[in-house]
């Protein structure tokens, strides 16, 4: 009998549950306006980012729309909270989808997510372009998935070749690093080209996420006396930089892949990251304008620095409009990713172009903080790097 | 050598810092004799508190404490009336519920307000390095040391000499038996509840200014490490808690100097499980109360 | 309300009855045909996922009274033990079914059995501890679970030679676990195994004294709990089609857990209505999405201040605190103080 009742109720609530979401879904039409998701994570661990991504999105567009659009079209995005869950993600990705008026998709932050997305806008054709996902299986598992973050089997043995080896001449290195899957994969990348490279790896330590006390990993680091040390991380360098000096360990020097050059970064490590180095693709330069200006906007609308997140977010929806530009016809979902495959742009973290796969090559500079600002390192021939 | 006694030392360093998390959390559940889930997020509020009264009054780390005392108290009044007042004698997990859904609301509240991302706390505790022979502490580290062995042993005294701290501790172990001896039950769990939470704030301010840095999301994992602390002690004595903390930063760094930060937690874990099984109402002597 | 509803329905003549549960069958079958949303069906692709899952945490919770907060990393080890199996090891998803269930109630007896020294309180904290050292052993073991990395590409299941991978399709998969779920569950509830289980939130020393062996009943409830749990993780593992640690946290866990408590334990309807509630919920308040997680905080804090138990928990148990509810309405003015 409970059963029989149960049954019916879920007869119930589910014509309840269609009656009530197909009311959201409707988006009015018209044709003044080109429409793109954007899925974040706005609340969870990953906020911070989530945020970074719509206020970045929402400025690109909010230029864009201002210089006249895109075809003569208004840019319209639809932002939504993934919490960075890949269940989330996949849901929004489907609304996303079904909603016809929606062109391409950025997001997610995550590679989880991102991975969780692909089948669904793989059947549906459109465009997932991630501005971060990391993962180096994510951009290969369908046409229709991009990332512009840059492949970590080209910055790691850029890292070890020259920042390390031609750069720093480091001879011992020691590596502490997330345990995530970029993690992972940058910790390959730099780690093989080590090898080849001749520079010893004497000591590598990890953590998780959301670790607050890295003395541990630093003094097993510390004990096998590397004359440097390099810190794979995009969030927590700032912490391993500070609990590195604070404990007295002045006399080694520090490398970071992952931030970039952040002002972040330096705001939360202050005088410990003098003479940190950095790969980045591009910098906060005093004498970059488009980069200052977007730094002074963000901070405004966000209410805190931005990072090389936000920054490539920013660059992405730049990206699809330049794709969009380019296409000659009618602008569907499957035209602009075909288009989107072929554009090449310079953004403000460097130039974009998409590999076969559909992730891109990076070039990079060697960033170092001189009296807390981030710098060119100097004195090095850039001529000799690839 | 030196390896072993930096890592006895880190463990130290590291438990002091739990033990200091573990002394309101005890505090809390021995008064009211329910465990709390909002710990972390309280000790979150207490950063936030400190950070602003060092931009109001300046960087002084006692104002600073008394700031995010007060603050904290009031929010452990809040947390009293939401959570407990109502389920002192209900089925407990009606209480421990109420506390999910209360930390839920205060943090990602924080999260709206304070912005989500990670602050810089600096200038506040000039870094000092003492060095006997190999080992090296900060200035700051030793304060936290004494913080912990002063408050450890103040509670304890407090608990079993003072007239309010003997009426609390009878509020605790028997509340029906406490009411008929005409102490105010009600009253008295309010009080232990605001003395943990304001505890806890002052824990929050000396965590943020030794990692130098705070954030929204930060209370969550320091719950669960102050819970894990005060298991050992029963829950309940801030003396055995306090040691708790300590034996737990000293498992956890030994056991990530054999093997991987990674494994950070489950050592944490697979102590307190251990604890449980073997010693269920942990080292007091008194025995803990029975939940 | 239920018990008026329950009455009605079965005062109506037999034939009646049965039209109403032939249409009912019916229109869930037909669901997929005529609402071609895929988003839709994703939506409720989750409900039903999470009527397995916070069901089988209410076996544990609403049934025992003892109080598990961990399900996430039961859930993890189904999920798990699938996306290996068919990825690495090419099984086909149905043989991996039986396999992820009873490998997870193994795993939630070794998570029983040293609790039982243990009650209410400690119980949750063992069982929120090993949810995290699963979730943590999955980051850590390469090897097996892929690490940091997680398991990608796993094969949809085949049924009739037809991949099954569309929200549109994968819906009858959730559904007959569902359902098949509800049907055993109500089974066991009432036979002896239920009774006693029963007894056992409702007095653990009375139930003692009239012979029910504790350990025995406590160690079955949390091995058939673990069991639906594993194998719910099981049919999501291919439906998601990639598997990290980071789906397991303990965030999941407590959302399993809030589902179970909004819509009531110690009924079998109870979750089926709370993970009804809490997904609509979910897509409801997408508008004002940050304080999405604010609005399910007081939920639950509302939920336990003026009905414990659930919307439709068991009212007659020790779940629900029967003061609460009276005491508020006497407080509002809304009723009259009971005299003693």
């Amino acid at each position: 009998m409970k059963v029989r009742v149960i049954s019916l109720v879920l007869v119930l609530a589910m014509l309840l549950a269609a009656c009530t979401t197909t009311g959201t879904t409707t988006q009015p039409t018209g044709n003044e306006t080109i429409t793109f998701g954007v899925l974040a994570p706005l609340t969870g661990t990953n906020a911070e980012y989530g945020k970074g991504f719509q206020v970045a999105t929402q400025m690109a567009a909010d230029e864009i729309n201002a210089a006249g659009g895109v075809a003569g079209r208004q840019i319209k995005l639809i932002v939504m909270d993934s919490k960075g869950d890949p269940k989330e993600s996949s849901d929004l990705a489907r609304q996303l989808v079904e909603n016809q008026e929606v062109m391409a998709i950025i997001g997610d932050f995550t590679s989880s997510a991102s991975m969780a997305d692909v089948p669904i806008i793989d059947e549906a054709k459109i465009t997932l372009l991630s501005p971060t996902a990391s993962n180096p299986d994510y951009a290969g598992m369908s046409d229709y998935a991009f990332s512009v973050m840059g492949r970590q089997s080209d910055e790691g043995p850029f890292f070890s070749t020259y920042i390390l080896g031609k750069y720093m001449q480091a001879k011992k290195v020691g590596i502490i690093y997330i345990n995530s899957d970029w993690g992972l994969s940058s910790f390959k990348a730099v780690t093989d080209q080590m090898k080849v490279d001749g520079i010893e790896l004497v000591a590598e330590a990890n953590y998780v996420a959301g670790e607050t006390d890295f003395t541990s990993v630093i003094t097993k680091v510390k004990a096998a006396n590397p004359d440097t040390v390099l810190i794979l991380d995009q969030g927590a360098v700032a912490q391993v930089v500070n609990q590195i000096r604070t404990s007295g360990w002045t006399d080694v020097r520090l490398a970071t892949l992952g931030p970039g050059a952040s002002q972040q970064l330096i705001d939360l490590t202050k005088e410990n990251s003098e003479g940190l180095i950095t790969s980045t693709p591009f910098f906060f330069n005093e004498d970059d304008a488009p980069a200052m200006a977007f730094k002074k906007t963000f901070t405004e609308k966000a209410g805190f620095e931005p990072t090389v997140h936000p920054v490539v977010a920013y660059d992405a929806l730049y990206l699809l409009v330049e794709a969009i530009k380019k296409i000659e016809g009618p602008i569907t979902r499957e035209a602009i990713a075909k288009q989107l495959a072929t554009t090449e742009y310079t953004g403000l973290a460097g130039p974009i172009k998409f590999q076969p796969a559909g992730d891109v090559s990076r070039k990079y500079v060697i960033g170092q903080v001189k009296d807390g600002k981030w710098v060119l390192a100097a004195g090095y021939d850039y001529s000799t790097t690839p | 050598m030196d390896y072993a006694i930096s890592i006895l030392v880190n463990g130290i360093v590291q438990g002091s810092i739990y033990a200091l998390m573990a002394l309101g959390y005890s505090v809390i559940v021995g008064i009211t004799g329910l465990v709390t889930f909002t710990h972390g997020e309280v000790m979150m509020m207490g950063a936030f508190a400190s950070f602003y009264v060092f931009e109001l009054f300046g960087s002084n780390i006692l104002i600073g404490a008394i700031g995010s005392f007060i603050v904290c108290g009031i929010l452990g009044i809040i947390i009293y009336k939401v959570c407990y007042e109502r389920f002192l004698d209900a089925p407990r997990h009606i209480a421990l519920i109420c506390t999910i859904g209360a930390s839920m609301i205060i943090k990602n509240m924080a999260q709206i307000v304070f912005g989500p991302n990670q602050k810089p706390m600096f200038g506040i505790f000039e870094n000092q390095l003492i060095k006997i022979g190999p080992v090296q502490l900060s200035v700051l580290q030793l304060v936290i040391l004494a913080i912990v062995v002063i408050l450890a042993l103040g509670l304890s005294l407090f608990f079993s000499k003072s007239k309010y701290g003997i009426s609390m501790r009878a509020v605790s172990q028997d509340k029906t038996a406490a009411s008929l001896m005409g102490l105010n039950v009600n009253a008295n769990a309010l009080l232990g509840n605001v003395i943990g939470c304001g505890l806890a704030g002052i824990a929050g301010m000396l965590i943020s200014v030794y990692y130098q840095a705070f954030q929204a999301t930060m209370g969550g994992p320091l719950g669960m490490k102050a819970f894990s602390a005060s298991v050992l002690g029963g829950l309940t004595d801030s003396r055995f808690a306090a040691l708790g903390g300590l034996f737990l930063g000293l498992i956890e760094n030994f056991g990530i100097a054999v093997s991987s930060a990674s494994f950070r937690d489950i050592f944490a874990f697979i102590f307190l499980i251990l604890i449980l099984i073997f010693k269920p109402q942990g080292f007091s002597k008194k025995g803990g109360i029975k939940l | 309300m239920t018990q008026t509803l329950k009455a009605w329905f079965s005062d109506l003549p037999k034939a009646v009855r049965i039209l109403i549960f032939g249409l009912g069958a019916v229109i869930i079958l037909l669901i997929p045909r005529f609402l071609t949303s895929s988003y839709i069906m994703g939506i409720i692709c989750r409900i039903l996922l999470y009527i397995t899952l916070a069901g089988s945490l209410n076996v544990i919770n609403g049934y025992t009274g003892q109080f598990s907060i961990g399900h996430a990393g039961f859930f993890a080890v189904g999920c798990y033990t699938t996306a290996i199996l068919s990825s690495n090891y090419a099984w086909d998803f149905w043989f991996t079914l039986p396999i992820a269930g009873i490998l997870t109630a193994i795993i939630g007896l070794l998570v029983a059995l040293p609790t039982f020294r243990m009650t209410g309180i400690y119980l949750s904290i063992v069982t929120l501890g090993f949810s995290e050292i699963i979730r943590l052993i999955a980051l850590n073991w390469t090897g097996l679970t892929g690490g940091p990395l997680g398991i990608k590409g796993i094969p949809a299941p085949q049924f009739l030679g037809m991949n099954i991978r569309r929200a549109g399709d994968y819906y009858y998969i959730f559904l007959l676990f569902a359902v098949l779920f509800l049907l055993v569950t109500n089974r066991v509830l009432k036979s002896r195994i239920g009774r006693a289980w029963i007894s056992i939130r409702e007095d653990q020393q009375a139930a003692q004294s009239l012979g029910v062996e504790l350990v025995k009943y406590k160690a079955m409830n949390f091995a058939y709990g673990a069991f639906w749990a594993g194998l719910a993780g099981a049919i999501y593992a291919p439906y998601i089609n990639y598997v990290d640690s980071n789906t397991f946290t303990l965030d999941e866990g407590f959302n399993i857990l809030s589902m179970a408590i909004i819509g009531g334990m110690g009924t079998l309807g109870g979750p089926v209505l709370g993970s009804f509630v809490v997904n609509i919920l979910n897509e409801l308040l997408r508008p004002v999405s940050a304080y999405r997680l604010v609005v399910y905080g007081l939920l639950i804090v509302v939920m336990m201040w003026i009905r414990p138990q659930g919307i439709i928990g068991a009212s007659d148990s020790m779940l629900a605190d029967d003061r609460t509810g009276a005491d508020l309405l006497e407080r509002l003015g809304l009723k009259k103080r009971r005299t003693a």
